[in-house]
């Protein structure tokens, strides 16, 4: 019971915490994935621009929940600049283009990162310090409210993608971007915006896990790979896959460092993912025919 | 096809750029510093061309071509680590360790298609390279350092970066000879078909799973010969050496040369190497110029460098075999 209340429970808890950010970056990645057939290797360095633009805003207004608000939305207009002088020229193309462009495009954005910041590694304050106690142990408050606010959005674009008439044609224009078009729908900006909204989704799951995190500059190349993963087990392109399969790892991750050294854990999940895209390629929730 | 077989396989140009390669030390200023440059640029470029046989060729992109390279560098570096010298048993030392690791990769990866076979290649070279990073015997994150350089026969070290550079050549022009006579054959232009039509070519009756298994292997060797011959010019094997960034950058010089062209890719990563070392002695940010070199390709020119010639109003590069 003591080993339940003392072990178990918070690292259940740090993977909750753990995939639901993790889900906000997949969640980007995979519409962004369903839109352009595109692996967007960029999507890393939108969640470190996030951190970093949490540090530019924390710097001149002493305020985590200014940055909450700014940094995101700075780095949205970053992602849709970037898709209308780049991506947009390629949507003709082969989807190989694509994968090559965000390629470069993530080597501008980290090298800049480093060179306006400083490649040293630097830390957000949390917000508010203490902690709850909870079940018989306790919780920093920081992390809870990280796992409340990732879940609330999570929660919110789901309802954003059922509920609301934007939300409908973005899933439209996954299924079928030309037959979209066809009906008068202005596709370009709903491309535009989709991808803006990734970015600034990608930007908040990095500046929430700042304060648990470092931030450096080549902190999304190792997260990238982890959402690589999570979209790949969820099924491409299936958005509600992506969410489970982020939890999964989250959970994973945390539970398995109970009993291996974190080298051995990097390696029994890329081993689960091999078994899974061997057994069941197209993941949780795949259809079959997507991009194959 | 009536300039037979020699004319199928070889052009022309190939062998007088060959030639005046190896005219390259007698050049004035030819300093060790540049000669060891090209080495490194004719190395990738050999390594762009053996990846452009998937991409270009069969339509497969690997995104795990770092494990390759880094697996011949570590196999070779463990044996110079050891004292065993000689160039021939690295290079069929890493011939079987890249092989035994390309036959299971191939295997489970060319069952599957498109973004499932990168995204197979990617983990699997991720894993090589997190088992490398961690294991002590291998030296960690330091990898394996100040090796002694290969020896060719008895006591003749290649351990000049003249000797090394006239060994990548040699590299180069076997590797060029195979690939050239690989997609001239009728196995490459049934790849060729794979990648126009893959099951079209089932229904004709090839079974396609062993034509990509093998031309997957094919490359993956190649690339790890490549890796073999890295220790001897830079005395190290790191595990950074298998970062999937590193197979990002392959996949980038192939994309620079022009895909299906075998030339581009050597031309591709030779420029890669080149434009590399070029800005990073003027300026510290050159990933940023690398990056925008990258996106200018892909937007402007999307046939890659060989694709110029159209341009400049040159005959129409052949992009099949």
């Amino acid at each position: 019971m003591d080993y339940l209340v003392a072990v178990l429970l918070p690292q259940l808890l740090h993977g909750l915490v753990f995939g639901a950010a993790l889900g906000l970056l997949a969640l980007g990645l995979t519409v962004i994935f369903g839109l352009l057939g595109v692996m967007n290797f960029a999507h890393g360095e939108l969640y470190m621009l996030g951190a970093y633009a949490g540090i530019a805003v924390i710097g001149v207004t002493h305020s985590f929940w200014a940055a909450l608000l700014v940094g995101p939305l700075a780095v949205g207009a970053i992602g849709a600049l970037t898709e209308v002088t780049t991506l947009r020229p390629l949507y003709r193309r082969e989807p190989l283009y694509g994968l090559i462009l965000t390629f470069g495009l993530a080597l501008v954005f980290r090298e800049g990162a480093r060179q306006i910041w400083g490649g040293d590694m630097r830390r957000i304050m949390p917000p508010f310090a203490g902690s709850t106690p909870l079940l018989g142990m306790t919780y920093p408050n920081y992390r809870l409210f990280l796992l409340a606010a990732s879940s609330a959005i999570l929660l919110a674009i789901w309802l954003f993608f059922t509920r609301t008439r934007a939300g409908i044609l973005v899933r439209a224009a996954v299924q079928d971007a030309e037959m979209l078009d066809g009906l008068g729908v202005n596709v370009p900006r709903v491309f535009t915006l989709t991808f803006a909204g990734s970015a600034a989704l990608a930007a908040l799951a990095g500046l929430l896990l700042a304060p648990i995190f470092t931030v450096y500059p080549q902190m999304g190349v190792e997260m990238i790979l982890l959402a690589f993963i999570v979209v790949i087990l969820g099924g491409m392109g299936s958005m509600g896959g992506s969410v489970i399969a982020a939890f999964v790892i989250g959970l994973a991750q945390s539970l398995l460092t109970l009993w291996m050294n974190p080298q051995r854990v990097a390696i029994a999940i890329f081993a689960i993912m091999i078994v899974i895209l061997i057994v069941r390629p197209r993941g949780f929730f795949g259809r079959e025919g997507v991009l194959e | 096809m009536s300039r037979g077989v020699y004319g199928r396989v070889f052009s022309r140009w190939a062998v007088i750029v060959w030639l005046l390669l190896t005219l390259l030390p007698a050049v004035p200023f030819m300093s060790k510093f540049y000669l060891l440059l090209a080495f490194d640029a004719l190395l990738f470029g050999t390594i762009a061309m053996s990846l452009d046989l998937l991409m270009g060729y069969t339509g497969l992109v690997s995104f795990g071509h770092a494990a390759f390279f880094g697996l011949g560098a570590y196999a070779s570096a463990v044996l110079l680590e050891r004292g065993i010298v000689s160039l021939w048993a690295c290079l069929l030392f890493a011939i079987l360790v890249v092989g035994l690791y390309a036959l299971v990769v191939s295997f489970f990866a060319t069952a599957r298609r498109g973004i499932y076979f990168a995204l197979l290649t990617l983990i699997f070279a991720e894993v090589v390279y997190t088992f490398f990073r961690y294991t002590q015997t291998f030296g960690g994150s330091d990898g394996i350092q100040g090796v002694a350089a290969p020896r060719l026969i008895g006591d003749f070290a290649i351990d000049t970066p003249l000797r090394n550079y006239y060994l990548v050549l040699v590299y180069l022009g076997l590797a060029y000879l195979a690939c050239r006579v690989l997609v001239t054959s009728h196995f490459g232009r049934v790849l060729v078909a794979i990648r126009e039509n893959e099951d079209r070519a089932r229904f004709l009756g090839y079974d396609v799973q062993r034509y990509k298994m093998a031309i997957c292997m094919i490359s993956a060797l190649l690339t790890g010969l490549g890796g073999a011959l890295y220790p001897g010019r830079s005395a190290f094997a790191t595990p950074d050496l298998m970062l999937w960034t590193v197979s990002g950058e392959f996949i980038i010089m192939v994309m620079i040369g022009g895909l299906g062209t075998l030339a581009g890719p050597v031309v591709g990563g030779a420029f890669f190497v080149l434009l590399q070392e070029k800005v990073s002695s003027y300026v510290d940010w050159y990933f940023i110029v690398i990056g925008l070199v990258l996106i200018f390709i892909v937007l402007f020119m999307p046939r890659g460098l060989l694709g110029l010639r159209e341009l400049l109003g040159g005959r129409r590069w052949r992009t099949t075999a």
